[in-house]
Order: C-alpha cells, then structure tokens, then sequence
C-alpha cells in the first residue's frame, strides 16, 4: 500500500476538471506537461509551435473532460492523443513544412533500443513484441509517422521507397500489428 | 465520406490516428466521429494499440510562461462543460435506440395532417428507455412523457436546447410534474439537429444557467419523416 498509480491519479484529475474543480487543469497539467510537450515537439521541432500545440490541446482537455470515460480508457492515452491531434493538425496547417532535412530526425524513434522504451511503458509488452514481428520498414513507417508526424510522403523521402511502396507498406503494418494484437 | 465496409473503415481509423491522413481527410475524420458510434470505437482501439508509442518522444520540459497563457485562455471562455458528464454513454444508448424508434415514430406521424416541416425527437434514458416524446409545433415545441414516473424529492425536470454549433444550451424551464409541457414560439427556433435534453435540477432550476445535474434524458430533433 500507499504506492500511487499516476495513470489512476491523472484519471481522477481528469474527472475533476470535468466537474469544474478550481486548480485540476493545473494539476493536469503539471503531472503531464513534459511528457506532453515532448509528445508536440517530436511532431513538431519548433519549441513555439510546440507551446501552441500544447495550449491547444490543454483547452481541448478543459472542453471535453466530461467526455473522458475511465472506463473505457486510460487518462495518459486520452492526453497523448489530444496533444498528438493539435500538434498535427499545426503540423498540417504548416503544410508539413517543419524542418525534416535534420539528418538525425526520426533515429532515435526507429533504433534498436527504441522499442526497449516501448516496453517500459505499461501494458505495452505485447505492443513491442507485436512491431518487433514486422518488417523493420513497415515498422518504421508506423514509427516514424506516428511519433514524428511524417506525412507518406516524408516517409517515402526518409527511407528512399516510392510513395505508393510507402503507403502500402504502412497499411500492411497496421493489418499486421491489429491481428498481432487481437 | 466515411465508408460503411468495416474494413476500410478500420483502415481509415487507423490511418487518422497514425496521423497520415492529409488535412482534409483528417477534418472528414473529425466532423464523422460525435455522430459515427462505429468509427468512434474503431478510433478509440487505435489510440488504444499505438498510444503507447507516445514513449518514443522524450520528455521535454515546457516553456515557463506556458500555463499562465493557457490558464488565460481558459478563464476567457465559458467555464461549465458544454457537454455535462454521463452524456457519453447517454449518447452511445441514444445512436443505437434511436433508430429504431424513429421508425415507429414516422409511422405515427404520417398519419397526421401536413402541417409545416415537423420535426420530432424521442429523449431516451441512460438505459435506452424511450421516455419523452417531443414534436415541433406551430413554431414551438410540445413534450409529453411516455413513461410518467415520480420524480426525487426537492427535485425538478428542466428542459434545455443546443443548437448546433452553440457553445451553450439555452433553457426552455422547468417541466411540470404532470409530465407534459408546451415551449412558446420565439423562446428557441427548433431547427434539425437540436439537442433537447433533460437535467436533473433543484427547485426554480438550475442556478447557473447552465445544466448542473445530470442529463437524464437525450434526443436531437430531426425532419419527421412523411413531411
């Protein structure tokens, strides 16, 4: 006892933020934060359009808690993909132009140790083994999209294939890793 | 347009939260899902099977100035929830009751003289209870209760509208304990899409003007059919 489950923590801030309870967004987003910002600026890679990422998302939270079911869903995932919808949707907007030429960008997500961090993560054991079975390219293409916000044609452009080869790729990756993980 | 085949749907889901879908498919993705129960649940798995990928990004401290802007933002919008708590799973029932309710419904109607385009809505419980029927008429609205049941103790039923794209729902008062009421034209302009809800509320009503209890019951007004 008296071991904390953060996840559960932040769930309940969620439902206090819901309920209108002065200082749960803080709270949110105090506990969060890094990891949120971290989540924008590997979309991102601009500090600025990573703030406004985050300032988007955070008025998306304090809209639509009451929509957040602990039920149905953990609160980390909940946030993750809301920050990860507003920094695309900026990315988007840009046109995707964000720096892409960095010739690092992107190895750090698709090296090996990377989805040794995967596996930190809770309950996400069987996530790695699941992308671990894939094709390294297919794995990269979700990898790279996912974490870096690479549109197909960033990614075709990344790892030197044909767009169509690219999109084909990413979608068996996905087929694969959903009967992998079904 | 979001496909009906399961397979593409689920394709398409998994692509908008993947995030390589381009801006206009992603927006199309994003209008569908309040509405689509079944393209919701295929985005949620998603998020569920690749969520975890988020701890492939490092943590980054955020600019110091950050909070008290977003905190600024937040204090100049309207601080209740648009959409109260319980509506989540009071919606899912609503998606999967509706219809076929609506179909018994247009069968009553039609049988009425045409009058101007009349619109309808059955409000249904969090146990998929049909339980209010509610009509446009004569340029207001008419309630009446399919199954009376006695209310709490120092509590009354308020009605409130939504309008589509309204960030607040408006009051239309509280419901008589006989279970029927009529809302006066020039209170609300029932229009398609409208959510009429029903929320739990002490005595004179809500005090904030806005739902304070919870939303009990939930339609959202639609042509009738045969008009």
């Amino acid at each position: 006892m008296g071991e904390t489950n953060p996840g559960m923590d932040d769930a309940g801030t969620i439902l206090a933020v819901a309920a209108g309870e002065a200082g749960a967004l803080r709270r949110l987003y105090e506990a969060q934060a890094s990891r949120l910002f971290g989540i924008a600026m590997a979309i991102l890679r601009d500090r600025d359009a990573a703030a406004d990422a985050l300032h988007d998302a955070m008025l998306k939270v304090a809209s639509r808690a009451a929509q957040f079911d602990p039920l149905r869903g953990e609160a980390g995932p909940w946030l993750g993909g809301i920050v990860r919808h507003a920094a695309l949707d900026l990315a988007r907007a840009r046109g995707r132009e964000l720096p892409t030429d960095d010739p690092n960008l992107g190895d750090a997500a698709i090296a090996p140790d990377a989805l040794e961090r995967i596996a930190e993560a809770q309950q996400s054991g069987r996530l790695r083994e699941c992308l671990a079975a894939l094709e390294a390219r297919n794995r990269e293409g979700i990898v790279l999209a996912f974490v870096h916000g690479l549109s197909h044609a960033q990614i075709a452009a990344r790892l030197d294939e044909p767009l169509g080869t690219v999109k084909a790729w990413i979608r068996r990756g996905l087929a694969r890793l959903k009967g992998c993980l079904a | 347009m979001i496909p009906s085949d399961p397979e593409m749907l689920d394709a398409l889901a998994a692509e908008y939260v993947l995030g390589t879908l381009d801006a206009r498919e992603a927006e199309t993705v994003r209008r569908a899902l309040p509405v689509d129960a079944a393209l919701r649940d295929a985005v949620d798995a998603w998020e569920a099977r690749l969520g975890s990928l988020t701890a492939l990004a490092p943590p980054v401290a955020p600019p110091p100035a950050l909070w008290d802007r977003i905190e600024a933002s937040v204090a100049g919008r309207p601080a209740a929830p648009v959409v109260p708590l319980r509506t989540g799973r009071l919606w899912k029932a609503w998606a999967t009751g509706a219809t076929a309710i609506a179909a018994g419904l247009a069968a009553l109607l039609v049988l009425r003289p045409a009058e101007p385009p009349r619109m309808t809505t059955v409000l249904l419980s969090s146990r998929d209870q049909p339980a209010w029927l509610v009509e446009t008429e004569g340029g207001g609205l008419r309630l009446a209760s399919l199954t009376p049941r006695p209310l709490e103790p120092g509590r009354v039923q308020q009605l409130w509208a939504l309008a589509p794209g309204a960030t607040a729902p408006v009051s239309l008062g509280i419901i008589p304990a006989e279970g029927r009421a009529t809302v006066a034209p020039g209170v609300i302009r029932p229009e398609p899409g409208m959510l009429i809800e029903i929320s739990v509320e002490p005595p004179g009503g809500s005090p904030t003007g806005r739902p304070t209890g919870p939303v009990i019951f939930i339609g959202r007004l639609a042509p009738a059919a045969g008009t």
